[in-house]
């Protein structure tokens, strides 16, 4: 059966207390509105709906969920309650904010902060390749804020790219969707499948068997492929091709002539695809970016050979 | 991890049930416990409840939400509940310890632990055919096992509800452990008490999991031992899973346990009046675990907004 698409509630449906004004975007599980609340603020609103299993026909406000799907529907249900409740204990002025959660239409409910601007990746489309250094270190320095108040709280983002990354109009970013956000620094065994986005994973992420080599160095990576996509204006190479076959450029050699050095080892170092050569927590990273004469760590001698004979283990 | 389970225990024809069952389970890991205290020793009951409350509370430390090393967990358990007992009889000056047999198993991550003193029988049951069960510590059975005496004998045989091992009583107990036993989806696990397994013959019990529906099969095979057990029906009891997942396949798939707190446990102990039980189906997200999510994750919102 062809995958069909999910009618969003009408503009102007009174939604619990809110009033729906129009779709701001609809992917495979969720659609999500802008809508006013009693005092006409402005919120987006994240609707639990996937439509492989739930599917909402023009006119109705109520999904038709097959006998069958019933029990996987309230499944996927329980994974949109684990993004409320790993973005409810944060309040960040650099991450996305939950401000309530209910249910209707016998479906759950998110309500958010909503944010003015665009998105980073709707940023670099438009500034291909023009993109300055002060707007990098400006963007990701804040969000790194965010980032590492979700780390705070044992938190992995596990989707950092720049199409979750929000730019509000007066420049300052917000980290967005949080849909694949697991509590796993707390836990040794993952919660749910893996979600990731080929070019801004990291390479454990493709390990489905190594899930406890996810950390901070994993957002980290993502954080540096997203840095490589402002300079580079597309996705760098996913890592799990290159794993196979490295054929990503250093940012040092490509951009020595438009970036410090020292941003562009930066970002090398984040994009390592060995977790254990990144930098190991958002502190140390910030810390590289703020000290701006310091030379980032190359690898070693050791460090090659302990590669080389750990390809050959393999 | 995802499963079916059903347990009931039933007093039979005799006066009073000291047979005790639980099981206990976080979101990893699943423990099913009988225990069948001893009728001619004092307290059999008593035994019984201590072994399956230690354990089960064991368990409720030790789960979180996976035990380390279940083996360990299992061998830790049953011999700590038998000083349990021993210290229980000190503490009231009995003149002897009370004893109970007992079986015990853990599943994580698809794979079946299991051990057991006495002669509650484990069953693993794969399509129909017995894939592993326990070994009774009962001379008895040995003697059948060995070819000494008839299967028919056996059921007649003075002394064939002696056992050599048992939690309680005076000398330590010999503890049997399984091997370590990947579960594939339609298993079937089944703990019982001797008066379940007693009255009916060998192939009965696979042949009636064979459907792998629990929920039926096992009341079912209940009424079918009480009623062979006829005037002098011992007490039954039975737990029953169907295991859902599968080891050989990505265990991390659909479940119905994932999004348990950690630090939460979900238990089901009869309770020493009680003799009969309904059903125990897995619950799925009921409409008050969803009122729940939202109760919990607003007042999140509210405790962390500035």
């Amino acid at each position: 059966m062809p995958p069909q698409t999910n009618v969003p509630l009408p503009p102007g449906y009174q939604l619990d207390e809110y009033r729906i004004e129009r779709q701001l975007s609809l992917g495979g599980f969720s659609i999500v509105y802008l809508a006013f609340d009693k005092e006409d603020t402005p919120v987006a609103i994240k609707e639990y709906l996937p439509n492989s299993l739930a599917l909402r026909s023009e006119g109705d406000a109520l999904p038709s969920i097959a006998e069958e799907n019933v029990a996987t529907f309230r499944y996927g249900m329980k994974c949109f309650f684990e993004e409320g409740r790993a973005l409810a204990k944060i309040s960040h002025p650099n991450v996305v904010r939950v401000q309530n959660f209910f249910r209707a239409n016998e479906t759950v409910y998110m309500v958010m902060h909503y944010e003015r601007g665009r998105t980073l990746q709707e940023h670099i489309q438009k500034h291909k390749g023009e993109i300055r250094e002060s707007f990098i270190r400006a963007i990701f320095s804040r969000l790194l804020n965010g980032l590492r108040e979700v780390h705070t709280h044992k938190l992995l983002h596990l989707d950092i790219k720049p199409s979750n990354i929000y730019v509000r109009n007066d420049g300052t970013p917000v980290l967005i969707d949080f849909g694949a956000a697991r509590q796993t620094l707390s836990l040794d065994t993952p919660l749910l499948k893996p979600m990731y986005t080929p070019g801004f994973a990291a390479p454990e992420q493709y390990n489905n068997t190594r899930r406890e080599l996810l950390g901070p160095w994993t957002d980290i990576y993502s954080i540096g492929a997203s840095m490589y996509a402002c300079m580079a204006a597309a996705a760098p190479q996913a890592a799990d091709q290159r794993l196979e076959r490295d054929q990503l450029a250093p940012a040092v050699k490509r951009w020595p002539d438009k970036y410090s050095r020292q941003l562009l080892e930066t970002v090398d170092w984040c994009i390592r695809l060995n977790y254990l050569e990144r930098p190991q927590s958002v502190f140390a990273l910030q810390k590289a970016l703020a000290d701006k004469a310091r030379i980032v760590p190359r690898i070693t001698f050791l460090g090659g050979l302990r590669k080389r004979v750990r390809a050959l283990i393999k | 991890m995802k499963f079916t389970i059903y347990q009931e225990s039933r007093p039979g024809k005799r006066p009073t049930n000291e047979d005790r069952i639980a099981y206990s389970y976080s979101r990893d890991t699943l423990l099913m416990v009988v225990a069948d205290g001893m009728g001619g020793h004092l307290h059999g009951e008593v035994a019984a409840q201590i072994a399956v409350q230690y354990i089960t509370e064991a368990f409720q430390r030790e789960a979180h939400p996976a035990l380390k090393d279940p083996f360990l967990f299992l061998s830790g358990a049953l011999s700590n509940a038998h000083h349990a007992i021993l210290d229980y009889a000190a503490d009231r000056l009995l003149p002897e310890a009370p004893r109970t047999t007992c079986v015990a198993c853990v599943v994580q991550d698809s794979i079946a632990y299991w051990a057991h003193a006495g002669d509650s029988r484990l069953y693993a049951i794969r399509g129909g055919r017995v894939l592993g069960v326990t070994r009774d510590h009962s001379r008895v059975q040995r003697m059948v096992e060995d070819g000494l005496i008839t299967a028919e004998a056996a059921v007649r045989h003075p002394a064939r509800n002696r056992i050599f091992s048992c939690l309680g009583g005076a000398s330590a107990p010999q503890i049997d452990f399984s091997k370590k036993t990947p579960l594939m989806t339609g298993d079937v696990i089944l703990l019982c008490s001797d008066g379940v397994w007693g009255p009916l013959p060998s192939d009965v019990i696979p042949r009636a999991m064979s459907t792998g529906n629990v929920l039926q099969a096992t009341p079912a095979l209940l009424n079918q031992a009480e009623a062979r057990g006829g005037e002098n029906a011992d007490n039954l009891s039975m737990i029953a899973i169907r295991w859902e997942d599968s080891y050989a396949e990505d265990t991390l798939g659909s479940v119905s346990t994932k999004t348990m707190p950690i630090d939460s446990f979900t238990t089901q102990m009869e309770a020493f009046a009680k003799a009969r039980k309904g059903a125990q189906p897995m619950p799925n997200l009921s409409d008050e675990d969803i009122e729940r999510a939202i109760q919990e994750i607003n007042a999140a919102i509210r405790k962390f907004s500035k």
